[in-house]
């Protein structure tokens, strides 16, 4: 089988295949057994099937499916594998494997576990164990040895870090566990990256025991890296490097991405061929550079294509420097007003802390500034003067005003960009007959050249420079007549500005321009950063907690549990306690980075090794194991040979020919695959407590009553409103519910249209909460008849309450009673149902207060007084309840005072009256305009 | 896969006594079923309709010179000056001869047949022998009875077959004398010329046949399809179709040419030929039956009822 991809586990199986001609001729034998029928007309048949041959053997396509289907199953048995992967050369008592996790193995970290495992696997089945080790783990990780399973455990917990490698410490542990286990196989899983220390750490690898070295190492290293990103003056310089075995022209973009990972610019760089540097320029304005967080090379997975950026690459710190102590009072006049207010919005400015400029300077210079404004400083101490000139050498920016002290200090040829000449040039003054001078444009070789040349700025003193041969190039702006107003020089890596006018209005008009501000601006960017931001250095030095760390695919991540802080200054290694990213918090970090402008990319050579070596690649196991395959395609054929057997059958055709059992079938079929597939649509219980309670309430409508705590008086209420709704029944359409008890402390009172609350001095008094409650319902709508029942308990003196009326002050002085008057002749209750002149109950007299209605004037002419809503308050002393109580037999269970049968009946249409106004409102006061509408219709 | 058809009550040979009991248990059902159809064509059957010889009055008709004297109904005569005659109805006594096949394949049911060919025989072969003897017709069965007259007739004729021995052969039809009817309840599928040697003698003898074949759908629309064996209920014989449902169509002409040619036969010697389906009522046949019987000498054709 060498020429195909295919190995069987179990080859001896392949020899039932042999068996295949017997079942051929077995089939062949037996055709598929018919369907038996008695049939009366067998004669009249036998006629007609004497024309027709009978098979008397199955049809050879079906033979040939059963054949197949036979021939699978037996492949299947026999564990077929495609592509089957070699066993790797592994042997002796133990196997060591030393795999680099670094940054560099990331984009293939996958590959390499996968050939881990297979040497693991191998090493399994030989029951040797294994000794597991990472490069870029903590020097005290647990390497084994394991058994085979302990290992892939190990090996699938493991993963790549954003740190180089650190092989020395590693392979030196690896070999003091193989010193115990001679005839050891060590596996070196190489990134194909050079480290310092290599050859010893080999040598220390493979001094003990080594019996064979299985060699692993990259096809090739294709990872490019980003090993600087400087902020120049027109964008972002950028480096990527490569490794030296790699030597296509190649072209790679880099993204910059700001905190929020958004990208915002672009740059390409080219690999020209045989290159290992590239280098391009990502050119976007200067605020843009400054949202900066990160650079990355798109496509490469892994840490070193990423450099994250900090403060030092962004805004330039400034100092300012004057001698003249500025005055509070007219701070207009201080030279620095104008500079500190053009430069604060982009640049961090940094102040002395005092005048002395033997102290200042140094002070300023110790903070590493990109730029230092001098205002009118003329002579500078010489002990400072040459660190000054040796910042300018290393990159500085030195920005000069000129004034009095600049003109009179004379020439200085080190920190002044052209020559002076003494004294200055007055224009427009008093005994000159120059006018002030405005600018011209600005010169094309400047670096102003494409700025607006200010139009309304005039200079009325200046400095003048000496004519020279180099004087035009180095003059950036000049004035009308040509002599120049601003010169610079770049000297060393630094630069030398001078504006030949002062920092304040006074000699010109220039700072209190717009362009003073383009300009200084643009000297800014200009200039260059000279180093960390944080200066603190020695025990003093604050430690950097991890803030967004680098992973090893390249994304910025929040820090690992196993990330420490760092102490911020340059050259800190990146180990796996400082792995690289931004160190600090929202408001600065420190950008500590996995390589340098001087890293280099050099592939690992494979030392000399004197035991035997073999060398794999890292590839994915792409075995395949055919069994489920096969066994799966034999089912299919089964199905198929069984759909065969029943179409010769005849099972189609008598479903055809029967399409209502055919139908069947399909329902029965469709069913079933929806009861497969459609999931059963979980009802949500949506039920709460009390639902059956509220359901109960509002199915119909209740009139409810307050359960008073006093049984003779509940039952009254119950006895007496079931009465009503007798009489409800047999009037009216009204069709109402059991009477409801209610307890106003707790049950839900919204239920029902009208609460009957008969008052008992020797009931409790109401909590203040159940009060408040049926205040809530009586303003939402509901309505409570009080009864106090008292109508002749009263005392004769009409000064003194009885104590139900006495007990219903003290409720309704806990409500919001609206003002209340007797029903009124015209009111609607008095005609809702029935027209009643009183309200009569048990007792008869007391009048039945109500709601006072609005408005009475001016309704003479209708019968009814309009008015909207319905009285959320009655009150009566008539004891309607006892009126109305009958029994179980419908008997009244009270005597009327008097004791007078229409009254009763009096009684019950008032209730009726009271339950009509409660359900139809003012719907009988709109009656009345009746006549008037049948008037208008012609009737 | 149900089967379309089965033997619906299966005879092992030689076993007479549960053959008896399987007609013991068919027979009274039967008899009710029967006499329910006789109820739907009862009306109109006594009576000749014509005078003759009988008991029962007839008509007054004048007296004609030259016929008996002694037949003057001297009552009637009496009341005025003419002279009467009282005629009685024709009520002569005629023998009809009935029989329906015991073969095996009778018993042939189909899932979409109501009864077996065996039943629905013998129910009309019962409804007919029951209006017969409420007509007062003699009734007969071949090999069993002598034409006798009762009111019981159905009854005894099923009592009879009860205890009737197994045979499956065909009756002797030679008892069968000139003017008699012969109801033949069969599924005629022998070959139509054993069948026509059968009959021939009849025939000639001058009586009148009707013949009515008891068809099973499933034997008429040949629903079967697929690998399918038949075996033939009377000789056992077996037949494998490998496409049974292409056989349909040839199959279904040869089975109706054998009707028409039964039907045909029949026309030709003034008897009346009736198809009944078992998956049909069957007082559609006797209703049939009963127009055949009493048209003279006009005959039904047989029909796919």
């Amino acid at each position: 089988m060498s020429w195909l991809p295919l190995s069987f586990g179990a080859p001896m199986v392949l020899w039932g295949l042999i068996a295949l001609p017997v079942i051929w001729w077995l089939l062949r034998l037996t055709p598929p057994k018919p369907q038996a029928e008695v049939f009366p007309p067998l004669k009249i048949l036998a006629r007609v099937l004497s024309r027709e041959e009978t098979p008397q053997q199955s049809p050879w396509w079906l033979t040939l499916l059963r054949l197949i289907l036979a021939a699978l199953v037996i492949a299947a048995l026999a564990d077929p594998v495609w592509n089957p992967r070699e066993a790797l050369p592994t042997k002796g008592s133990a196997l060591a494997l030393v795999i680099d996790n670094d940054w560099a193995s990331a984009p293939d970290w996958d590959k390499r576990v996968a050939t881990a495992e297979r040497l693991i696997t191998d090493a399994g089945k030989k029951g040797v164990p294994v000794i597991i080790a990472f490069t870029s783990e903590k020097p005290n990780a647990e390497i084994g040895p394991f058994d085979a399973t302990a290992a892939l455990d190990h090996l699938r917990a493991a993963k790549p870090r954003p740190i180089p490698t650190d092989r020395p410490a590693i392979y030196a542990r690896v070999a003091q566990k193989l010193s115990g286990m001679p005839d050891a196989s060590v596996a070196v899983l190489a990134d194909g990256l050079a480290a310092k220390g290599d050859r010893e750490a080999f040598d220390s690898l493979l001094s003990k025991n080594a019996a064979n070295v299985v060699w692993a190492v990259p096809d090739r290293l294709d990872a490019l890296v980003l090993a600087d990103a400087q902020n120049e003056v027109d964008g972002f310089a950028l480096t990527a490097i490569r490794a030296p075995g790699d030597v296509a022209p190649r072209q790679v973009t880099a993204g910059a991405f700001d905190e929020k990972g958004r990208r915002i610019a672009d740059a390409t760089l080219n690999f020209a061929a045989g290159a290992t540097t590239a280098t391009g320029t990502m050119k976007v304005p200067f605020e843009l550079r400054n949202d900066f967080s990160s650079i990355a090379l798109d496509g490469e997975r892994q840490a070193g294509a990423v450099r994250v950026l900090d403060d030092s690459a962004k805004r330039r710190r400034v100092g300012l420097l004057s001698q003249i102590d500025a005055d509070q009072a007219q701070p207009l006049l201080s030279p620095l007003f104008y500079i500190r207010r053009a430069l604060s919005p982009f640049a961090d400015l940094i102040d002395p802390s005092g005048a002395d400029l033997a102290k200042s300077i140094p002070q300023l210079l110790e903070r590493k500034p990109a730029m230092i404004v001098m205002a009118d400083v003329g002579t500078i101490p010489p002990e400072t003067r040459q660190k000054l000139i040796d910042w300018v050498d290393n990159g500085g920016t030195l920005v000069r005003f000129a004034g009095s002290r600049l003109a009179a200090a004379g020439n200085d040829d080190e920190l002044l960009p052209v020559h002076l000449r003494t004294g200055e040039r007055s224009l427009g003054g008093a005994l000159s007959w120059t006018t002030p001078q405005p600018l011209s444009d600005f010169p094309r070789t400047g670096p102003f050249a494409d700025l607006a040349p200010p139009k309304d700025v005039t200079v009325s003193r200046q400095v003048l420079a000496e004519p020279g041969p180099d004087i035009v190039e180095r003059t950036w702006a000049n004035l009308a007549d040509g002599t120049p107003l601003v010169t610079g020089l770049k000297k060393g890596k630094g630069m030398l500005v001078l504006f030949h006018v002062t920092a304040e209005a006074t000699w010109s008009s220039l700072p209190i321009s717009g362009s003073f501000v383009e300009m200084l601006r643009r000297i800014v960017q200009l200039s260059r950063n000279q180093g960390a931001a944080t200066v603190e250095t020695g025990p003093s030095a604050t430690a950097l907690a991890p803030y967004r760390m680098i992973a090893a695919d390249g994304a910025l991540v929040p820090p690992p549990s196993d990330a420490r802080p760092l102490l911020p200054s340059p050259g800190q290694p990146v180990t796996i306690e400082n792995p690289p990213g931004l160190y600090g918090s929202q408001t600065g970090v420190f950008a500590h980075n996995l390589l340098n402008a001087k890293s280099t990319l050099a592939p690992l050579q494979r030392p000399q090794i004197g035991v035997p070596v073999t060398t794999v690649r890292y590839a994915f196991d792409q075995s395949r194991h055919l069994k489920g395959s096969l066994i799966a395609a034999a089912i299919v054929l089964m199905v198929l040979d069984t759909l065969a057997v029943f179409w010769i059958g005849g099972a189609m055709a008598r479903f055809r020919r029967r399409p209502a059992a055919g139908a069947t079938a399909a329902a029965l079929l469709i069913a079933l695959a929806a009861l497969a597939v459609q999931p059963n649509p979980a009802k949500a219980d949506d039920s709460k407590p009390g639902d059956e309670a509220a359901i109960e309430a509002i199915d119909k409508t209740r009139i409810a009553y307050v359960l008073t705590g006093v049984p003779k008086d509940d039952s009254i209420s119950r006895a007496g409103i079931e009465g009503l709704n007798r009489f409800l029944i047999e009037k009216t359409a009204l069709d109402p519910g059991p009477p409801a008890g209610v307890d106003i402390g707790k049950d839900e009172l919204s239920f029902y249209p009208l609460i009957y609350w008969p008052i008992d001095p020797a009931a409790p008094m109401p909590s203040q909460a159940a009060i408040a409650r049926i205040d809530a319902y009586m303003n939402q709508g509901g309505t409570v008849l009080f009864d106090t029942r008292d109508q002749f308990s009263s005392s004769i003196d009409d000064g003194s309450a009885s104590p139900a009326t006495g007990r219903l002050r003290d409720i309704l002085g806990n409500l919001n009673v609206p003002p209340l008057e007797p029903v009124p002749p015209d009111h609607v209750l008095t005609k809702t149902f029935y027209i009643l002149p009183e309200f009569p109950g048990r007792f008869t007299g007391s009048p039945l207060w109500v709601e006072a209605s609005p408005d009475t004037s001016g309704s003479e002419s209708r019968p009814v007084r309009a008015g909207d809503g319905v009285s959320p308050i009655l009150i009566t002393a008539n004891d309607f309840a006892g009126a109305w109580a009958i029994d179980a037999n419908g008997n009244p269970l009270l005597p009327t005072v008097p004791d007078d049968p229409m009254q009763r009946v009096y009684a019950l249409r008032a209730g009726v009256n009271i339950m009509m106004y409660m359900l139809t409102g003012n719907y009988k006061s709109d009656q009345v305009h009746i006549p008037a509408l049948l008037e208008r219709l012609g009737q | 896969m149900a089967n379309i058809g089965q033997l619906q009550a299966p005879t092992i040979a030689g076993e007479a006594l549960a053959r008896g009991r399987g007609h013991a248990a068919l027979v009274p059902d039967l008899l009710v079923e029967a006499r329910r159809i006789v109820n739907t064509v009862i009306t109109g059957w006594h009576g000749r309709k014509k005078r003759g010889i009988g008991e029962n009055f007839w008509q007054f008709r004048p007296y004609v010179e030259g016929e008996a004297v002694n037949r003057i109904d001297w009552r009637r005569s009496a009341r005025d000056d003419h002279t009467y005659v009282r005629d009685r109805e024709w009520e002569a006594a005629h023998t009809v001869w009935l029989w329906a096949d015991p073969s095996p394949s009778m018993l042939y049911k189909s899932a979409a047949a109501a009864a077996s060919k065996q039943e629905r025989a013998l129910v009309l072969v019962l409804a007919v022998a029951e209006l017969l003897s409420r007509g007062g017709e003699r009734i007969a069965w071949p090999d069993l009875t002598d034409p006798f007259t009762a009111r019981n007739g159905a009854e005894r004729i099923a009592a009879r077959l009860v205890h009737a021995p197994e045979s499956q052969a065909k009756p002797d039809l030679s008892a069968i004398r000139r003017f008699a009817d012969l109801v033949l309840v069969s599924d005629f599928l022998d070959p139509v010329e054993e069948t026509f040697a059968w009959l021939d003698a009849l025939a000639r003898r001058g009586a009148r046949a009707h013949l009515i074949e008891i068809a099973d759908p499933a034997e008429e629309t040949f629903p079967y399809a697929g690998r399918t064996e038949f075996t033939d209920p009377e000789t056992g014989e077996k037949l494998t179709a490998g496409r049974a449902e292409r056989l349909a169509d040839d199959y279904r002409r040869l089975y109706i040419a054998r009707r028409e040619e039964l039907a045909a036969w029949c026309r030709r010697r003034g008897w009346s030929f009736i198809t009944n389906h078992t998956d049909r009522p069957a007082s559609e046949a006797l209703v049939r039956l009963h127009m055949a019987l009493s048209a003279d000498g006009f005959l039904t054709k047989g029909s796919a009822a």
